[in-house]
């Protein structure tokens, strides 16, 4: 492709829904990412989108207009990617638990999120297989699934279709400027020029802002994810622990565990959510996936037979103050950042699009972008990270 | 050379077996060669690698689903039926 | 003194266990059959009686299993299946289920031992039941004295292939096709080896006399490229076609059966090995292997290797490696012991022969061409050839394991080692390139080795 009007450097879901947004606002756009489609994060992600897990912030604004957005990329691309309304059930069983629930769910109603508060009994009617010592719990009918290596991978074949450009398997090496602004980046084989490139490398954000000269501290959290052996339906919303919440905002470096479970299309049983600060180290820790599986049969007790048939990690990129960047560079013209989504990369990425391409083509945003801007970071060139 | 035979149910038949043999191995005797039904495509399989390692043979014995039947020994008095998809 | 841990009680971990307890170290044997002999000495229980017939050589599967037996300083834990395997600061943690019980073994020391499977090849109609493996119609036979049906094809390549057609013979079966894939005069490209193992020639001339008694042709150049089944579902007949050096198809008729036993040689099954950490390779057949040194020891120290898994090569290697890993796994828990010259002679002499036999039997990718749109590709997640070709086409996978992510070819509960290979095979003929070693060992690796139920993981420490 000759003289892109942007190049976006990553495949995954964000990346992905940026050249999609670009491409229908018009642009000529170049993806280009050192690996195949969603061979980062996106590639052990859960498919998650949801409004449920976000106090009333400039957050859950765009994770409720990300929600939406999805539905409709799913209709404007022509789905594939097992996009499902199932809804999310939030349970408490402590008693300062149920209350910051109920508190919360109060302040996201207000913001326009379906809430629907359930008793014991209400609660085992959508969810039959829960555990009896769950007796409170919120229904979210705005959560939702999707697959996210399809998804990323079917947007980017939209992408393409609408006279996008997508190179795999080429690394970025220099981002190059001229008085200030980017002029295009050069990978191993070729230099490719444009006066807009996007950074939606995700985990390794950091990495590609430190190759301009700039500064974002993203960092890695880890995470494994249960996969069962093919069950019956035996869960049939996303239900998680109201702890979760918590766990995500935590800075604790040491492992944040909270039982989060869903069923898939293909009769998996998806178990989760970890988190720990130990960099980018990829080895089994079965201490980890014990304790999912423990957190995950006192939901559902009867988990307990069914078998785990693999486990899959994946490293969430999370600035510090666990909001994404979307915007700007605070120094270099044109060059933007879209990246650092902790877990919520898949619900958010839509809207992350939307924002960014808003911001690049000058039209008018759907929400004021600032609380994401890279701005906010404390700039100190070369920085280790 | 002594020949115990045991006695358990497949789909609600009774099938003889000799002790020691799998599951599989006494299905396949009494002319049994379909286990179970896939779950996208609810296509018949059977008995395929026989050692254990291709998961295809899968019945469920007592109720309990996912169960190789290549592997199992035949018990006296078991049940064994078919697997539909991924249900028990 | 630590017990020296071996995993697999097949011809390899049988001599690694007797080795090393001739040694003097202290043996703890681990396997996940109910009876030791491994794949290749399959025995049936008492009440089935022994499948004599079956196997060629029982007489030193019965030497090496009563030897085991009889040596109190063996202890043997049969029944049990390695879930998951991992490697830390020169410690080894096996993670092992018997009758539904976890039990933890750390090990500074261990044989791994675990042997292979048969390899399949995709074909239309793979999955109707009555196709199956070669080993798995020689163990229901061996092991449980069941006959698969009455007018069985066997095909596929290699010289399994003899040993299980004469055990069909010899259990009163008829044996309608028996097929070779390759020409008949391969093994002359390697004659001094072949003079070497008179012995293996005199196996063979064994089963071609069985054979031939039956008046069963062997035919060479030909396959079963495609199976049909009736009304029922189970197999009713298949194809058997002529084919080129290049396996494609020249000429195809059409025959009656009700068992087809279809294998291409065999898979090494390195799980364990890989989740562990040790380095992997491919082999000239394409295949995924542990890499060793002379003295069987892996990549990591401490962990040492035998038998199928560092290259497929038959049983009689597969024993003459078992005893050097059983001599050096004894001389890392500190028994005086040497490999003597003659171990290192013997391992020599049987690694030529299966070098000779791997050139006599390759597997040719005109196997690709046998497919049609609707040929499963993964078994256990039912994805098809176009599934695969689309993911390929049109979603823009570039190596196997993306196209295993976008497909869920390998996520089933056999976890890729049926469809593995084929897949890495498929997805580089699609996209016009070569197989990456990358690509293969990264189609082997389960970490998770055996799907356990989340009760017990949970239980665990």
């Amino acid at each position: 492709m000759k003289n892109p009007d942007a190049i976006v450097i990553g495949a995954g879901v964000v990346g992905a829904c940026t050249a999609l947004s670009l491409v229908n606002a018009g642009l000529k756009v170049l993806v280009l990412d050192r690996g195949a489609v969603a061979s980062g994060t996106t590639g052990a992600g859960e498919g998650n989108i949801l409004v449920s897990d976000k106090e009333p912030s400039p957050e859950l604004t765009l994770a409720l207009r990300s929600r939406d957005a999805w539905f409709e990329l799913n209709t404007d691309i022509g789905g594939g990617f097992e996009l499902e309304p199932k809804g999310g059930v939030v349970i408490s069983r402590t008693s300062t638990g149920i209350a910051n629930l109920k508190k919360l769910s109060n302040q996201q109603a207000g913001c326009g999120i379906e809430v629907v508060e359930l008793d014991a009994k209400g609660v085992k009617e959508i969810e039959p297989h829960l555990s009896n010592t769950v007796e409170y719990a919120v229904l979210y009918p705005q959560d939702a699934q999707c697959q996210p290596m399809l998804a990323a991978a079917q947007i980017m074949r939209a992408v393409k279709r609408r006279g996008g450009a997508f190179i795999q398997g080429e690394n970025v090496k220099s981002i190059n400027t001229k008085s200030r602004k980017v002029v295009g980046v050069t990978t191993e084989k070729k230099t490719y020029g444009s006066p807009i490139v996007v950074n939606a490398t995700g985990t390794w954000a950091g990495e590609i802002a430190q190759l301009a000269g700039s500064y974002l501290p993203i960092m890695p959290r880890r995470g494994f994810i249960l996969v069962t052996a093919p069950a019956p339906k035996i869960v049939h919303h996303k239900v998680y622990d109201a702890d979760y919440v918590a766990n995500v905002a935590s800075s604790d470096a040491d492992l944040q565990s909270s039982a989060v479970v869903e069923g898939t299309e293909s009769g998996n049983i998806l178990i989760g959510a970890s988190r720990e600060r130990v960099g980018f180290k990829s080895d089994l820790d079965v201490a980890v996936l014990r304790q999912l599986a423990r957190q995950a049969i006192s939901l559902f007790p009867i988990l307990a037979t069914i078998p785990l048939l693999r486990a899959y990690r994946g490293f969430r990129p999370y600035a510090p103050d666990h909001l994404p960047v979307i915007g700007e560079d605070a120094n270099l013209l044109g060059l933007w950042h879209a990246a650092g989504h902790e877990g919520a990369g898949i619900g958010l990425a839509p809207a992350t699009g939307e924002l960014i391409t808003a911001q690049i083509t000058g039209g008018k945003t759907f929400m004021d972008p600032t609380a994401f801007s890279p701005k906010r970071f404390k700039q100190e060139s070369n920085v280790a990270i | 050379m002594s020949q115990s035979n045991l006695e358990f149910t497949f789909e609600g038949q009774k099938i003889t077996a000799i002790s020691g043999q799998s599951v599989g191995a006494a299905l396949l005797a009494a002319n049994q060669r379909i286990l179970r039904k896939t779950r996208f495509n609810e296509n018949e399989r059977g008995l395929f690698c026989g050692i254990g390692v291709c998961f295809d043979c899968l019945v469920v014995v007592d109720g309990v689903g996912n169960q190789r039947a290549c592997l199992i020994e035949v018990k006296s008095g078991m049940r064994v039926q078919r697997q539909v998809g991924s249900d028990a | 003194m630590h017990n020296v841990v071996i995993v697999g009680a097949g011809p390899a971990g049988l001599s690694a266990a007797i080795a090393a307890a001739a040694a003097g170290a202290p043996v703890l044997l681990i396997d996940n059959n109910p009876r030791l002999g491994g794949q290749y000495w399959r025995l049936a229980s008492d009440a089935v009686g022994e499948q004599g017939g079956q196997h060629y050589d029982l007489a030193t599967g019965l030497m090496l299993i009563n030897a085991v037996k009889a040596r109190k300083e063996i202890t043997v834990l049969s029944g049990a299946q390695i879930w998951s395997a991992t490697h830390k600061d020169g410690i080894n943690t096996l993670r092992v289920i018997q009758n539904g019980v976890e039990k933890i073994i750390n090990t500074a020391n261990l044989v791994l031992c675990t042997g292979a499977y048969d390899r399949t090849l995709p074909f239309p109609g793979w999955d109707i039941p009555g196709v199956m493996t070669p080993g798995g119609l020689q163990s229901l036979l061996k092991g449980h004295g069941v006959l698969a049906g009455k007018r069985v094809v066997v095909a596929g390549s290699g010289p399994f292939l003899l040993p299980v057609a004469a055990g069909v013979i010899k259990a009163g079966g008829e044996v309608v096709e028996l097929l070779e894939a390759n020409k008949s005069n391969r093994w002359l490209l390697s004659p001094f080896v072949m003079l070497e193992n008179i012995a293996k020639l005199k196996e063979a001339f064994y089963y071609i006399k069985t054979i031939s008694q039956a008046k069963v042709r062997d035919r060479f150049s030909s396959a079963v490229v495609a199976a049909y089944k009736n009304s029922e579902g189970i197999l009713e007949s298949v194809d058997v076609a002529k084919i080129s050096r290049n396996f494609k198809i020249k000429k195809v008729r059409n025959v009656k059966c009700d068992v087809a036993a279809v294998g291409w040689g065999f898979t090494a099954d390195t799980s364990i090995a890989g989740a562990l950490g040790c380095s992997q390779i491919v082999a000239k057949d394409g295949g995924v292997v542990v890499k060793t040194d002379e003295n069987q020891q892996s990549s990591i120290a401490g962990i040492f290797v035998a038998g199928e898994i560092t290259g497929i090569g038959g049983a009689e290697l597969s024993m003459a490696e078992g005893v050097i890993a059983g001599i050096s796994a004894a001389q890392f828990v500190g028994c005086k012991v040497e490999v003597l010259k003659a171990h290192r002679k013997r391992r020599a002499k049987k690694q030529r022969f299966a070098d000779a036999l791997i050139k006599s039997y390759p597997v040719k990718a005109g196997w690709i061409t046998w497919l049609n749109e609707q040929t499963l590709i993964c078994r256990c997640e039912e994805v098809s050839t176009q599934d695969l070709k689309q993911a390929i086409s049109e979603l823009g996978a570039t190596d196997s394991r993306t196209a295993k992510l976008l497909t869920r070819c390998g996520m089933g509960l056999c976890q890729g080692r049926i469809c593995g290979r084929s897949v890495v095979d498929l997805v580089a003929s699609e996209l016009n390139i070569s197989p990456t070693d990358t690509d293969r060992i990264s189609a082997a690796n389960r970490p998770i080795i055996s799907p356990i139920p989340l009760g017990v993981l949970a239980a665990g420490e």
